[in-house]
């Protein structure tokens, strides 16, 4: 066997691990584009899951202000318009996506505890079975809901980036009020939450957009 | 494969026994049983081990297992070491069962302290579980949203013992949020969330457990809304739009706010009462903008429905229950069918024209034009019939609208056209030609009537010869009549109108040709036959001796309820006691039609009931009992008897005639002896100096002791006391009767009967009855110069009264010779001669006499005047 004959042998064997190559490189890109369309059916699924839920609280928290008005009479109104410092600001910070997703949940965790006082101070003014109280429950239930279901979307899609705790340290509550303080307190805890809840659901299209096109 | 098992289980038991060697010092017992109350799968094998513990009074050998009181054979047994023995056991059943040690008493030792030689275990018995299959879960909805209780449901196909039970434990997972479970022992149960978790993924699952393992059921995940079923849509109304006569537009609201859930719709709708539903599912992109309406299209005008509305999540879900019924009707338009223009036969000659609405009336038909042309005239007569609405008359109930009774006398045929109106416009124009005298040779033929799922179907043969372009099935009972119409192409049809069961239909095919009536053709049917109503009732019979004629009145044709197949006339003897059983009934099986039959092999002078049961083939009906007595005799049978009798008695009398034909010289002989004739006497000739004419018939009559001719007495005598000569008569005529010689009579001895009976009183009577027992007859001319030409007018007959004996041979000789053949004669029979006072005939009394008179006369009658009798005595002894 001459060197000629063994050159094309070897060109033979270049040509077959070249083909194979190429068919490993394809089916790499495929593979990966196929996880890739996968985690973006996921982020769209989620965040508009999670939108949905924002929407449905954001109702729920519109109408646990009708019904809480609807308790307090024609004073409401102005119980509602009045403004207090120790309330969370309903706005959500941040220009990354990631700050915003991290923004609304620092946000909506720092007002869980407002939610129970008010939960609290209505149980000792509404009868046990009441309306408001009902609603009072589930916009809490739902919007512990949407706190994990954000907290799960941001570990998905920001695994590298811890969740900050709130701004200034734990939520701090306002000291022991007197009723008429309590009925003020809860409305504008009330309000302030779901303009919150409407930032956070008009942040989502934005963040849906930006989120799942780079995942895409 | 058994060694390997074996070897890892001793290796098992020598760890056990290592293990529990520190503990089983402080026992008392001397067996000990392991494993300890051990759970096994029915179908596999279990083992046991004993082993002895601080004794030597018992070894292996000594061991033996019982399972609960039946002691296990040694083939079971493995002997491990001297001191320990296994038994392995297949587990078939699944009753639990105690499985005992025990140690043969072959010491003293062991007697006294058996207990401590056994030792038991209890082996649960039952089924490894299995996964559990069709699970599903379902959130209702509760007030404005969904509940947060998900119940779920499964099968289980595994088995379970009452030892062994199998739980299921449900898990719900919200993905992301918390999980929820639940355990249960049933195949449903509830989970309670705190709320319904919407927007969210659910996992859920069941888990089957008991003592044997577990077995999980497929994961069900879904959206959370794909578990939901809501309340039907609410507040659903439905309108009806004038410009569109077609269409319904159907509005609703959502039960549940779309923030919760986004629905999809579906429609149903159907004519008002009919429940043949339509379906009509709202697209998506109607109700993506909240949009709580649809409008239903290609509906028929003027036309009543009924729509509910239902819903569910669009992404799946259960349907909600339908909502309530909303009835609206569309609007009116123009009709656009003909009407169904039809003729009855009215009798007479005439028809009635009828109309149904047309079958696209679009609206009320308030009114009917009808056109009518008579053959071989051009002109046509018209009349705007309104429709009356009332429903006072079968026809309006049924739709039907009469027209016009037209007459087919002296007319070819008739031509009829109509046309219906509405508010909104007129239909078009339906004609039908009716002939005076329907062409016969189109007729259907082979036509059948069947009954099927309670329908009634008709079936016929298409004729040949002509095209015929509809057919018009019409029915009829008594009272109400309906048609249908079929295509010419149609052989076949179901009758769709409400026919009743038991009711005679008359089913009529009428072929029709380019609008011509062709002869119809008509069967009877019942939709389904019933046993009749009631039976025919016997409404007359006629018995004889043996047989009966029976007549029946027939059933009325609405209580038949189908064909009558036969009559069955049932009859018994009805003679005996009330309570005592009654003999079975004769049956006989008479046709249909027939109302009368002759029941025949009756008893006489018996009395039968009889009732007469009317068949169809759904049963029969027996008519009321009817008792009728057949007669004491046969017709004729009397007279049969009579006329035997008057045979049997004329025969006897001719037979006596003839006896007596035969034999009269015999009874002459016997009744009439030979008496010798005193003319031929030599007496006469003995004593010629008495003068024949010295004795008178005047003295004889004075003498009163001859009987005389009465004719000649009568006159020659002159008799004072008639009576008294007619008594003598009679006495003379019964003695006759009576007696069988002179004076021999009973009759005659009696002195009443004989010569004293009369009213000469009893002293005669008893000188008589006295003084006659040597009495004797003398005629009182013997011897006084008889003439034999005068004896047969005068012959008289003296009694003496003397108490000497007659001589015999002077005497009788003499009497023989007076008498003529027409006397009486009374042989002188000694027996007659009886004593007065011994056995006498009953006494004849005068009235008695009186009333014999007649049989008396009759006697005088037929022998005539009396040649002789018997005078009475009235004198006394006349020396001779």
């Amino acid at each position: 066997m001459n060197g000629h004959v063994k050159n094309m042998h070897f060109q033979q064997h270049v040509e077959r691990a070249a083909t194979l190559l190429c068919f490993l490189l394809l089916l790499a890109v495929d593979t990966t584009k196929t996880v890739e369309a996968g985690k973006n059916q996921g982020c769209d699924s989620d965040l508009q899951k999670t939108q949905k839920l924002t929407r449905l609280i954001h109702k729920q928290t519109g109408d646990l202000i009708k019904a809480y008005k609807a308790s307090e009479g024609e004073m409401a109104q102005l119980f509602c318009k009045a403004s207090r410092s120790d309330i969370p600001d309903p706005n959500i910070s941040g220009l990354e996506p990631s700050e915003r997703m991290a923004s609304i949940y620092t946000q909506l965790q720092a007002f869980s505890p407002h939610l129970k006082r008010v939960q609290e101070q209505q149980m000792d003014l509404q009868p046990p079975k009441s309306l408001l109280l009902d609603l009072i429950q589930k916009v809490r239930d739902y919007s512990v809901r949407l706190t994990s279901s954000i907290n799960n979307f941001y570990h998905n899609f920001f695994p590298n980036l811890p969740l900050p705790d709130p701004a200034g340290g734990p939520t701090t509550l306002p000291l022991p009020q007197n009723i008429f303080q309590q009925k003020i307190y809860g409305c504008v805890v009330l309000t302030t939450y779901k303009k919150l809840l409407n930032n956070i659901s008009k942040d989502m299209r934005t963040l849906k957009i930006k989120v799942c096109t780079r995942a895409r | 494969m058994m060694f390997p098992l074996m070897s890892s289980m001793v290796v098992s038991l020598v760890l056990q026994l290592a293990l529990i060697s520190p503990l089983i010092h402080g026992f008392t017992n001397h067996l000990m049983v392991t494993p300890q109350s051990p759970v096994v799968q029915i179908g596999t094998n279990v083992t046991a081990t004993c082993v002895i513990l601080n004794t030597t009074e018992v070894t292996a050998d000594d061991l033996y297992w019982k399972i609960n009181s039946s002691i296990i054979p040694k083939e079971y047994y493995t002997k491990i070491n001297a001191s320990a023995v296994s038994v392995t056991l297949h587990i078939t059943d699944e009753v639990g069962a105690w499985l005992f040690c025990a140690a043969r008493s072959t010491s003293h030792y062991i007697n006294p302290s058996k207990d401590r030689f056994l030792h038991g275990i209890f082996i649960k018995k039952g089924y490894h579980p299995e996964k559990p299959e069709n699970l599903s879960c379902k959130a209702m909805q509760e007030g404005r949203w969904i509940s947060g209780n998900l119940t779920c449901r499964w099968d289980s196909a595994s088995r379970q013992t009452e030892s062994v039970p199998t739980s299921y434990t449900l898990f719900v997972e919200e993905h992301p949020g918390p999980i929820f479970n639940v355990t249960t022992q049933d195949t449903k149960i509830t989970v309670r969330m705190d709320v319904f978790p919407h927007h969210t993924s659910l996992v859920v699952r069941v888990v089957a457990h008991n003592s044997l393992g577990k077995a999980e059921s497929e994961h069900l995940e879904k959206e959370a809304k794909e578990f939901v079923k809501t309340f039907p849509p609410s507040n659903v109304k439905v309108f009806a739009e004038e410009m569109f006569p077609t269409s319904l537009l159907i509005e609703w609201e959502h039960p549940i706010e779309r923030v919760y859930l986004k629905l999809a719709y579906q429609i149903r709708f159907c004519p008002h009462g009919s429940h043949v539903w339509r379906h009509v599912s709202v697209p998506e992109e109607y109700t993506e903008k909240d949009i709580t309406s649809f409008r239903l299209q290609n509906l028929r005008p003027f036309q009543q429905y009924d729509v509910q509305v239902r819903c569910k999540s669009r992404r799946g879900g259960y349907w909600s229950d339908w909502s309530a019924n909303v009835t609206q009707t569309t609007p009116e338009d123009s009709p656009a069918s003909k009407p169904d223009l039809w003729m009855l036969y009215a009798g007479g000659g005439e028809v009635q024209l009828v109309c149904k609405d047309p079958e696209m009336s679009n609206g009320r038909i308030t009114a009917f034009n009808v056109t009518i042309q008579r053959s071989g005239n051009d002109s046509s007569e018209q009349e705007v019939v309104p429709v009356q609405q009332s429903g006072a008359t079968w026809m309006s109930r049924q739709g039907i609208t009469p027209l016009r009774r037209v007459s087919l006398a002296n007319q070819k045929f008739i031509k009829a056209c109509a046309t219906a109106s509405n508010s909104v416009g007129t239909s078009p124009k339906a004609c039908l030609h009716v002939p005076s005298s329907p062409s016969g040779r189109h007729r259907v033929e082979g036509m059948k009537v069947w009954s099927q799922d309670g329908q009634m179907f008709v079936e016929w043969k298409r004729p040949n010869s002509s095209a015929v372009s509809e057919y018009v099935i019409q029915w009829s009972d008594r009272t109400h009549t309906d048609w249908q119409r079929e295509n010419g192409r149609t052989n076949k049809t179901a009758i769709k109108g409400k026919l009743q069961s038991f009711v005679c239909y008359n089913i009529t095919v009428y072929p029709i040709r380019a609008g011509w009536l062709l002869k119809p053709t008509s069967l009877e049917a019942y939709l389904e036959q019933g046993a009749p109503l009631e039976g025919p009732s016997v409404t007359r019979t006629v018995p004889g001796y043996d047989h009966a004629v029976l007549e029946w009145s027939t059933v009325p044709l609405e209580r038949r309820q189908g064909f009558i197949t036969n009559c069955t006339v049932f009859y018994r003897r009805n003679d005996k006691p009330p309570g005592t059983y009654a003999d079975p009934p004769k049956a006989m099986a008479v046709p249909a039609n027939a109302t009368s039959i002759t029941l025949t092999q009756l008893s006489g002078n018996t009395k039968y009931e009889v009732w007469v049961g009317m068949s169809t083939i759904a049963g029969m009906r027996n008519g009321t009992p009817h008792t009728f007595n057949t007669l004491k005799h046969a017709p004729g049978m009397v007279e049969g008897i009579v006329v035997g009798v008057s045979l049997c008695f004329l025969f006897l009398v001719l037979m006596v005639i003839i006896l007596c034909i035969y034999k009269k010289d015999v009874i002459k002989e016997n009744f009439w002896p030979q008496i010798p004739n005193p003319g031929e006497s030599t007496i006469g000739n003995w004593s010629p100096g008495y003068p024949l004419q010295a004795e008178t018939p005047k003295e004889n009559c004075v003498t009163g002791v001859s009987v005389l001719d009465v004719g000649v007495c009568e006159v020659k005598l002159g008799f004072e006391d008639d009576k008294t000569s007619l008594s003598l008569k009679k006495d003379k005529y019964l003695s006759e009767e009576h007696s069988s010689g002179i004076g021999g009579s009973s009759c005659m001895s009696s002195p009443r009967q004989s010569v004293s009976d009369s009213d000469e009183g009893p002293d005669l009577a008893d000188s008589t009855a006295s003084t006659v027992q040597y009495s004797s007859v003398v005629a009182s001319s013997g011897y006084k110069g008889q003439t034999p030409g005068s004896q047969s007018q005068h012959s008289i007959f003296s009694r003496s009264e003397s108490t000497q004996p007659l001589l015999d041979s002077e005497e009788h000789p003499d009497v023989l010779l007076q008498r003529s053949p027409r006397e009486t004669v009374f042989p002188p029979n000694p027996d007659d001669f009886r004593p007065l006072g011994g056995e006498q005939q009953p006494f004849c009394p005068l009235k008695e006499d009186a009333e014999q008179t007649p049989e008396s006369d009759s006697l005088q009658d037929d022998t005539g005047a009396p040649l002789s009798s018997y005078m009475p005595q009235l004198a006394g002894y006349r020396p001779q």
